[in-house]
């Protein structure tokens, strides 16, 4: 996420506030409501499939979402697994969409059909993110297991056609990033809002397929000419947004620089980020409250900071993303 | 002038914080930045909002006029508030 800042000071003082920890509370949840997914992405980071064994229940959902409004947190991002398979779904996004939060969700979009699109519509949602990882079946079927190129850009046209601000992700790989210039101009066809992409982090299923998914230098030099070509010529009517940091280069900025926002797992769970394994909290035992504030205490705790620095110069260790490790915070 | 849709305020005890969700971005003010905020909240136009701080701060006239018009275009530009008489 890009910060910058807007100034109002008549005496010119500098501006305080810029720092995660100056925040009353996060900006931002990035919520991955369940683990059961109905694809299986030879590059998924949550290495999702089946459920957890102690996903949060439905009391506890709604503990949670309460708390998110009684702390006035601005922006929610709701993802899986396959979020579209949790049953509380729907009830979830009304519930935030009453209390006038920003929404988004990230899904495969093979759940998706008119009925389903028309009532995303009515829940006003800042974006709904549809994952399509290539333009043709022959691709992106291989990145995503029991996947189906053409429902998925049903589903794009279903959203597009109800009124939803609807946007498309691209994970890059070896195999598909020739397709990316192509995608993009089918996207813009949809009448998608945007098109996001990055490199593909080295995370979870993707660090055990390696080999076969991560391009080569050469190949992302190409991507990013690209995507600055196609974002000129789609300005103004389609934004395209790249980040053209790989995950390495993420770590060094947070470690530095954290983000003002939490990331929750279906267990509760809050983990530091996505590519590394510290929980700094657990919604059956903190409030969201305590938790942010643990948070804040985690990344500046020794062994992160130790962590953090060893991934740095060995990616091998992002391996250990999805083997939490609990922090002890005092 | 009103917030533009998908923009959200929130009161923090440096000032406020505007987040832009559907770009995604952060932008803080101070506490003036603050008053002028919640001035817009309450419908004010320019003119009254101008009146209204350069009498609270006991300041020029002229300087704060300057100054909040350079913040309300700034706020403009960034996609945060519309309906901003040109
Ligand atoms: C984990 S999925 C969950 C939501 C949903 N099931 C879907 O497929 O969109 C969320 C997003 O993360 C992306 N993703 C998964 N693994 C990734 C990786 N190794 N690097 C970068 N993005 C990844 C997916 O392509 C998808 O856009």
């Amino acid at each position: 996420m890009i910060e910058n800042e807007l100034r109002y000071s008549p005496q010119n003082k500098p501006l305080a506030g810029y720092d995660f920890t100056s925040y009353n509370a996060p900006l931002f949840i990035a919520w991955q409501l369940n683990s059961a997914c109905n694809l299986d992405c030879l590059h998924c980071c949550e290495e999702a499939g089946e459920p957890l064994p102690n996903e949060l229940t439905k009391e506890e959902i709604d503990t949670f979402c309460q708390e998110i409004v009684q702390l006035q947190i601005p922006y929610v991002a709701i993802s899986g697994g396959e979020p579209l398979l949790h049953p509380d779904f729907f009830a979830i996004c009304e519930f935030f969409r009453s209390h006038g939060i920003s929404l988004k969700a990230e899904t495969n979009g093979h759940l998706i059909d008119r009925q389903v699109a028309k009532q995303m519509a009515k829940l006003g949602f800042r974006s709904i993110q549809i994952s399509v990882d290539g333009a043709t079946a022959q691709t992106f079927e291989k990145m995503r297991g029991h996947g189906n190129l053409q429902k998925t850009l049903q589903a794009c046209q279903y959203l597009t056609e109800a009124g939803v601000n609807t946007e498309i992700v691209f994970v890059p790989t070896k195999f598909n990033i020739h397709e990316t210039s192509r995608l993009i101009d089918m996207a813009y066809q949809m009448g998608i809002y945007g098109f996001y992409t990055g490199k593909i982090m080295q995370v979870g299923r993707a660090a055990q397929n390696w080999e076969i998914l991560c391009p080569s230098p050469q190949d992302y030099q190409k991507f990013f000419v690209t995507l600055e070509e196609k974002a000129a010529l789609y300005d103004g009517q389609m934004k395209i947004y790249y980040y053209p940091y790989d995950v390495i280069e993420e770590l060094k900025y947070r470690l530095e620089s954290p983000a003002a926002s939490l990331l929750i797992i279906p267990n509760g769970k809050a983990k530091l980020i996505g590519p590394l394994p510290f929980v700094c909290g657990d919604l059956r035992q903190h409030s969201l409250a305590e938790i942010w504030s643990r948070y804040q205490k985690a990344w500046r705790h020794p062994e992160v900071v130790t962590f953090t620095n060893n991934v740095i110069t060995n990616n091998d260790l992002l391996k250990e993303a999805n083997h939490w490790r609990e922090l002890s915070l005092a | 002038m009103e917030f533009e849709k998908n923009v959200k305020i929130r009161r923090e005890k440096f000032g406020t914080v505007i987040f832009q969700t559907l770009c995604e971005k952060v932008f803080v003010t101070n506490q003036t930045g603050s008053a002028i905020l919640q001035m817009i909240e309450e419908e004010k136009d320019l003119d009254n909002i101008v009146a209204e701080l350069a009498q609270n701060f006991e300041s020029d006239f002229e300087i704060v006029a300057k100054d909040v018009t350079e913040f309300i275009m700034e706020l403009k530009e960034n996609q945060i508030i519309r309906g901003v008489a040109e």
